[in-house]
Parts: structure tokens; C-alpha cells; sequence
């Protein structure tokens, strides 16, 4: 039982929900309360459905796509593109759904999910192609690529701001009966982050690419095919920034080219909260969502307790650095343990 | 050995250096006099670069003790020993590449005023120290654009400049050309004529005969003579450096009937690297490709598996033409390739025992992509129990295992793919003794169940214990083929060497 604990204090993921617990534990406590118009009663002003299901929802979006730079991130690389890819992929659609203006609501989510997936694959295996075939480091080409993405988007959309079929937002606002609660977000999310768990952990790609990430000359020596692999992270990383977009501006019911700016320093930052390394060879999906709603309830936390705003920036930004030199404390303390347990490394 | 101790100017009064599960040096003991030329040779292995290391700061001791001029030195990080006056040459570069000659030879103390960098000053100062071994060069190039043996005289004039008086050179000439090498060893008398003491380790036996005074012979770590080099001919020299210890140690091999051609290579070259390099292997066989540093050995292999595109020439696997231009055709045409260097080529070190063991064949034994972890860690268990690799649980971190256990870990991933034909490149380099006799056992039961071995090592008494053919390589070319009858240590070296 003892070791059981002590492996769970010590997985990262576990010191991720504790903190995650108790920062929403706090601001229980100091949120105060409201009373709630129709029905009369007393609410707490964090812990009640509707801030947490907002909250869960600011989530999403980032979770999305941070799964999938969490896969770049483990290969080694790293991708600045993704908001730019959101916004292009969301401004896109809106045009080609306001062009052919299909009838059938469900014509409409059709079209909607082939065309923003198709587009944001399609900006993922460009910026792929580049980082292999250019031998470019990846964050030239996606510091490139970022800003193509959302100038192609400025140009296409003229700056206007498109509205998305109605269709769409019924899709994703369903409320499932519960009055006014929208968890189709949220939802999405957690499906994402399993399907890249799973990718992850139990498929032959999702190995190779920790293999890469970890030593690329020893996946070379034993024979992956190290380019496909390295298209195929930043594909998937396009992928989960399409996947995000359709489900952002189907909720917002518009999309805009400036949608989603700055979304790739979060999703970025989402990951390696979430303990992977730049460096490449280490990181986990699960652990990625865990990063980012840390993240979101750091900020939700400035909302709910009426500080005032403008520190937002600088609350995040000292929380990522925190959060990162805590885990590498803990990840050398780990190995001065396995050290002094006897476990040599040979020179 | 005694007569030199008591005026010697550097003096190992037992040195004692442990890695864990290796002893590199054990209680050497030897003296130094001042302004000689002094050689330190040995095998790989034999602790003969460790003691550089030693002397110059790089690596703490375990026991024992350092006098220069009789005083005790300790040192704690490189530079007290440079305080001290000794410097060392490197085989590889040491230096900011990006910056220029004058930039490197001034980098500790850049002349300035009033913050200012004064370009004019470095490039005269850079120049004065380059004068002092009578180099003249451009200053300004860049260094990372030097020729190898430019960056050694640059090396030995930083080291002169910042007041050493013992220069130690580690194999400064296994990368160089004839020419420049010759310049080096030109170098090196005239340092000797203005009284600085050079410490020279090198396995070219030639060159220690034509610059070096006295020589020290290093064998597993152990002091075995220390002798003036004019007492000494090449043949006492190499039995000084070979003793009779390691036949005793591990069995040699026991050649089995080899079976039918498995692997063919003719007029294998790649520009640069090696030329016209022809051999064929048979079921059974084990043939060792010998050769010095720099030979080709390596970059023979690498071709043969698919890792060198510019290579050219015919490969043919159990007698038909083959084209392998990316490791998974030598896979498919069942070639392996154990590398050297396990942590740079043969392992990643983030991932779990079991997930490296399988990660050459994760593809093929996956159903449509998805894992099959149930039988990943049967397979690893297999091969961790077939070559007992300790610990013996396959959810091991790869990383926290000791050289000789990672060792093994490349080798089964190999032996779980199943290859009829595996080129082994130094699979006992920094392994200590128990894990390379297992290691050696372990290549012979390959061989005995029909595997054919093309195995590349820098240590003879391997080479020679496990063979059944040698082929020599000198300077990426084929210097010659000697059967398991004909060869012995000094033929092997005579024919490596060239002489």
C-alpha cells in the first residue's frame, strides 16, 4: 500500500489534480456568494454548474489543441502555427458554408467538420513537409507559418468577421435538457485528449514518435522511418487546431481572422505544465488537458475574485515558470533517488 | 622504474580511478621526468586516456596521489591543473567554434578598453602566441573552419600562452593526415627543445619509436613497465602491451562448419570514408573487421545497413542483389546492426527496456498499428532472460541500467528481430569484465546457431579470440585477410599499421 501512495505523490499527473483540487478548493472559499435571480437560493460564486461548465469550456479549446502540440513537443519540435491554423481553418469553413449554403442542418455540420478538418490537416502537413524537407528548424517554419496562416485568413476573410449557419451552433450548444448548460465542449475535449492518450501509449506511431523525440540516431539505427513521423506529428497537430476551430467558432457562432491570437503560447505553455520537455522524448495528453486547465482556472481565478485583470499576464506567466522548475525539482530529486538506491549510469 | 622516481617531475604515486562496474586505473604508479617526451600506450581500455584525464583535472581521483616537483597537487575542476601549467591537446574540438583564432587564444582575458573589444591588440597578442610554436596563421578565420591539425597547434599554443609546461597529447594524430601528422611530431621535438614536457598517449606504435624518449605501458588499468624507448623494440613493446592474461579469461571461440553465403559486399565505397571494400560472410562465421581509429571499420558497417547515402557498390544477402538505401531494407533483407556508442545510436534512454528491445520490429508485430503490450514485454522478457540482463524487470528505465546490462539491451533488440545476419561494431567498449566474457559467450552461441557475424572491435585479443576470419582495413581501404590460422596479435597490428 505504502509504495502505491508513494508512487501516486509522486507521479506528476497526481501533483497536477492536487494543485488543480486545491486551487479550486480556495477559490470556493473566498468566491463569496450570490443570490440566484429565479430560483432564490444562496450560490456559491465559483463552485456552481454554470461558472464551471464556462470554465471547462474556455478549457476546451486550448485542451484541443494542445494534444496535439503536446505530440510535436514530444517528437522534439515545436509548433507556433496552431492559432493561426485555428483562425484560418474557422474563417475558411465560414466562407465556404456562406458560399454553398447548404439546406440540411445536418449538410451543414457535414460539410463544416470535412472542410475545417481538411484545412487544418492541410496547414499541418505543409508546415510538416517544410521542417523536413527544408531542414529548417520547426520553430522558423511555424514562426513563419503563423504568420502566413492568419495573413492568408486576413486577406480571404477581409478583416470582416463571418457568421456560421445556425445548424452548427445548435450542434454544439446541445444542451442534453439541463437548462442553459452547453457541454458539447467539453466533451469533445475529454474525447480528444483519449484519443491522444490512446495514440499515445498503445499505438506503433504514438511510440515512434517518443523514440524520435528521445534519440533520433537510435530510431534511425533502428529503422523508422524518422521524416513520415515527423510530418505525421505536425499533421496531427493541425488536425487538433481544426478540430478546436470548428468547435470554437460553431460556439461563437462566427469566425474571424483574428480569432484564436496568442492561442499557441497557451497550448505551448498547457504542455509543458503538463511536463513535457522541449527537448523532446517526454510528455502525455492527459497531463497536456491537466496543464491547460490549470491555466484557465489560474485566470478564471483573477475573474472570480475580482482582482484586478490587468495582472492576468503576469499571474500566468510566473505560474508557468513555478510550475515547470517544480517539476524538474521533483524529476532530479526522483533520479538522486534512484541514484543513491544503488542504480549506476555508466559513464 | 624506481630510478626515475626520485627526480621526476610528475609522479602517480598510486592512482586509483573507478567508473561504476569498471576500475580504470588501479594503483598506477610511475614518474615523469621534466622536458622529455613521454609516452603512455596501452589497448583500449587500458586506462591510458583516463590518466590524461587525470593529470589535467578533468576527472577526480579515487585514491592515490599527484606530485609535481615533489609538492601534492589536487585539482579540482581543469583549470588548477592549467594553473599549474599543465594543459592538454584534444582529439576533439574544444573551442567556440563560431569565434575566430584571436578570439579563442585571448577568450579568457579579451584586451579591451573602456569595454571595447580592441581587435588590433588580439590579433597581435594571437599572433605572438602562435610565433612561440612557429605557426603562422590567419587569426581572424574562424576556428570551427581549421583543419583538425590546425586546431591542435591552436590548442597547443593557448596551452604554451597560458603558461603550461607539460602539454598532454590524447591520440592528437588518429585524425590527421601523414603530413600533418608529421608536422605535428615536428612540433612536439621543438616544444621538447625548449625544455616543455610532453605527455603522449597513442596506440601507433610507430610514432612513439620515432618521437618519444620514454614510454609507460598501461594494461587493464595496471602499471606494467615504465622504460626508456631506446631498451625497446616494437615486438617487446606489443608483448608489454598484450600479456598473456586474456586468453585465460575467455574462452576463444570454436569454429563450427559455416554454412551457405549469407552476405556479400563488393566495391563498397563512399567518398571520404572508405574505397573498394569487398568481403562476404557465411552462416556460422564470425568475420571481424580490424583496423586503427579512423580505418573505416565503422562507416563500413553503416553503409552495409542503409545509414550512408552516398555509398556505392554491390550488395547481395544469401546470393541476391540487394538495394539498401535506408535501414528497413537491410531489415527487410534480415540485417542488423548492433552500433558502438549505445547511447548515441543504440538506445533512447527515455524510454522503458522492453519499449526499446522491441522498437525495431514494433511496427511488424503490431496488429494495424496497435500495440500488442502484452506481447512486447513477453518478447523482452525472453531476450532479457536469454542474455540475463539485470535487473530482470523489462519496465526498467533504460537509463538506470549499468553499460554492460544497456549493452545487452542493444544486442536483444537485434536478437529479437531475428537477424540472420548482424553486424556488431565494439560491443564490449566501456563494459566491464564479467559483462564482456557474457558478451563474448553470447556472440559464439550466435555464430554456433547459424548467424552470420561481421563484428568490428578495437580490441585485438577480441578480434583474434572470436573470428574465424580477420579483414584488415588501413585508411578506408583493404590492407588484407588473414584466416583464424595465420593470425596473431603482432600480424594483425603489422598488417594495420602498414609496416
Amino acid at each position: 500500500m505504502l509504495p502505491m501512495l508513494r508512487i501516486l505523490l509522486g507521479s506528476q499527473q497526481t501533483g497536477l489534480i492536487l494543485v488543480i483540487l486545491l486551487l479550486g478548493a480556495v477559490l470556493s472559499v473566498f468566491a463569496g456568494y450570490h443570490v440566484d435571480r429565479t430560483t432564490g437560493e444562496l450560490v456559491n460564486n465559483f463552485l456552481n454548474s454554470r461558472t464551471l461548465m464556462q470554465t471547462a469550456t474556455d478549457a476546451s479549446f486550448f485542451v484541443i489543441m494542445a494534444v496535439g502540440a503536446t505530440m510535436v513537443i514530444i517528437s522534439g519540435g515545436i509548433d507556433l502555427s496552431v492559432g493561426s491554423i485555428y483562425a484560418l481553418s474557422g474563417v475558411m469553413t465560414a466562407m465556404v458554408l456562406r458560399a454553398m449554403a447548404p439546406e440540411a442542418p445536418f449538410a451543414v455540420v457535414a460539410l463544416a467538420v470535412v472542410t475545417c478538418v481538411s484545412l487544418g490537416v492541410l496547414c499541418g502537413l505543409l508546415n510538416g513537409l517544410m521542417v523536413v524537407g527544408l531542414r529548417v528548424h520547426p520553430f522558423i517554419v511555424t514562426l513563419g507559418t503563423m504568420w502566413v496562416f492568419r495573413g492568408v485568413a486576413f486577406v480571404a476573410s477581409e478583416a470582416e468577421s463571418i457568421l456560421v449557419p445556425q445548424p452548427l451552433t445548435d450542434a454544439i450548444k446541445l444542451s442534453f435538457g439541463s437548462d442553459a448548460l452547453y457541454p458539447m465542449p467539453m466533451i469533445i475535449m475529454l474525447l480528444i485528449t483519449a484519443a491522444g492518450a490512446v495514440y499515445l501509449s498503445r499505438t506503433v506511431m504514438g511510440r515512434h514518435i517518443f523514440a524520435v523525440g528521445g534519440n533520433v540516431e537510435a530510431g534511425r539505427y533502428a529503422g523508422l522511418r524518422i521524416d513520415r513521423i515527423l510530418v505525421g506529428v505536425y499533421v496531427i497537430s493541425g488536425l487538433t487546431a481544426g478540430i478546436a476551430a470548428l468547435v470554437g467558432s460553431s460556439y461563437y457562432g462566427s469566425a474571424s481572422c483574428a480569432d484564436a491570437t496568442g492561442y499557441e503560447l497557451y497550448v505551448i505553455a498547457s504542455a509543458v505544465v503538463g511536463g513535457a520537455s522541449l527537448r523532446g522524448g517526454r510528455g502525455s495528453a492527459v497531463n497536456a488537458m491537466l496543464g491547460a486547465m490549470l491555466i484557465v482556472l489560474i485566470r478564471q481565478s483573477i475573474r472570480t475574485l475580482h482582482l484586478d485583470q490587468n495582472y492576468e499576464w503576469v499571474v500566468i506567466g510566473c505560474a508557468i515558470i513555478v510550475a515547470v522548475v517544480l517539476d524538474q525539482v521533483n524529476r532530479r530529486l526522483t533520479a538522486r533517488r534512484l541514484a543513491g538506491a544503488g542504480r549506476s549510469v555508466t559513464v | 622504474m624506481d630510478r626515475n622516481r626520485p627526480n621526476s617531475y610528475i609522479e602517480f604515486d598510486r592512482i586509483t580511478k573507478r567508473f561504476p562496474g569498471v576500475t580504470a586505473l588501479d594503483e598506477v604508479t610511475f614518474g615523469i621526468q621534466a622536458g622529455t617526451c613521454h609516452a603512455v600506450v596501452g589497448e583500449n581500455g587500458a586506462g591510458k586516456s583516463t590518466l590524461g584525464r587525470i593529470l589535467t583535472g578533468i576527472y577526480g581521483l579515487d585514491g592515490g596521489q599527484i606530485r609535481i616537483d615533489g609538492r601534492p597537487v589536487q585539482f579540482l575542476e581543469p583549470g588548477d591543473a592549467l594553473e599549474l601549467g599543465i594543459g592538454m591537446v584534444h582529439q576533439e574540438l574544444v573551442f567556440c567554434e563560431n569565434l575566430s583564432v584571436a578570439e579563442n587564444l585571448c577568450l579568457g582575458n579579451l584586451p579591451a578598453r573602456g569595454g571595447f573589444v580592441s581587435d588590433r591588440k588580439m590579433a597581435h597578442r594571437a599572433r605572438r602566441l602562435l610565433s612561440a610554436i612557429e605557426v603562422d596563421m590567419d587569426v581572424e578565420t574562424p576556428i570551427g573552419e581549421l583543419p583538425v591539425a590546425q586546431q591542435q597547434l591552436v590548442q597547443i599554443a593557448a596551452a604554451l600562452g597560458s603558461g603550461a609546461r607539460v602539454i598532454v597529447f590524447d591520440e592528437p594524430t588518429s585524425s590527421l593526415s601523414h603530413v600533418e601528422a608529421e608536422r605535428l611530431r615536428e612540433n612536439i621535438r621543438h616544444l621538447k627543445s625548449k625544455g616543455v614536457t610532453s605527455i603522449y598517449i597513442s596506440h601507433d606504435l610507430d610514432e612513439i619509436f620515432r618521437l618519444c624518449d620514454v614510454v609507460t605501458v598501461l594494461r587493464d588499468g595496471r602499471h606494467v613497465a615504465t622504460r626508456p624507448v631506446a631498451e625497446l623494440d616494437r615486438p617487446a613493446l606489443i608483448n608489454l602491451m598484450i600479456g598473456r592474461t586474456f586468453e585465460a579469461y575467455f574462452p576463444s571461440h570454436v569454429d563450427t562448419e559455416p554454412g551457405g553465403q549469407m552476405l556479400a559486399v563488393e566495391n563498397l565505397s563512399s567518398p571520404g570514408k572508405f574505397e573498394d571494400v569487398s568481403f562476404s560472410v557465411r552462416s556460422g562465421e564470425i568475420l571481424a573487421l580490424a583496423g586503427l581509429v579512423g580505418a573505416g571499420r565503422t562507416e563500413v558497417l553503416q553503409a552495409v545497413f542503409g545509414l550512408d547515402p552516398m555509398a556505392t557498390g554491390r550488395i547481395s544477402v544469401s546470393g541476391q542483389p540487394t538495394k539498401i538505401r535506408h535501414p528497413i531494407d537491410a531489415m527487410r533483407s534480415g540485417i542488423g546492426l548492433v552500433p558502438e556508442d549505445r547511447k548515441r545510436f543504440g538506445l533512447v534512454l527515455s524510454l522503458r527496456v522492453d519499449q526499446n528491445i522491441g522498437l525495431p520490429t514494433l511496427a511488424s508485430r503490431s496488429d494495424f498499428g496497435w500495440i500488442r503490450g502484452s506481447r512486447e514485454e513477453e518478447l523482452a522478457r525472453e531476450y532479457v532472460r536469454r542474455l540475463s540482463v539485470r535487473p530482470d524487470n523489462v519496465r526498467y528505465d533504460t537509463a538506470g541500467l549499468s553499460g554492460g546490462n544497456q549493452q545487452k539491451v542493444v544486442l536483444a533488440k537485434w536478437l529479437a528481430a531475428n537477424c540472420p545476419i548482424l553486424l556488431i561494431d565494439e560491443p564490449t567498449r566501456g563494459v566491464d569484465v564479467g559483462a564482456k566474457s557474457e558478451m563474448h559467450a553470447l556472440i559464439d552461441q550466435l555464430a554456433h546457431e547459424g548467424t552470420a557475424i561481421v563484428l568490428v572491435s578495437s580490441e585485438l585479443p577480441e578480434v583474434l579470440n572470436l573470428s574465424t576470419r580477420i579483414l584488415v582495413l588501413r585508411s578506408g581501404r583493404v590492407a588484407g585477410e588473414l584466416s583464424r590460422d595465420e593470425a596473431d596479435q603482432g600480424a594483425v597490428m603489422r598488417m594495420m599499421a602498414g609496416v
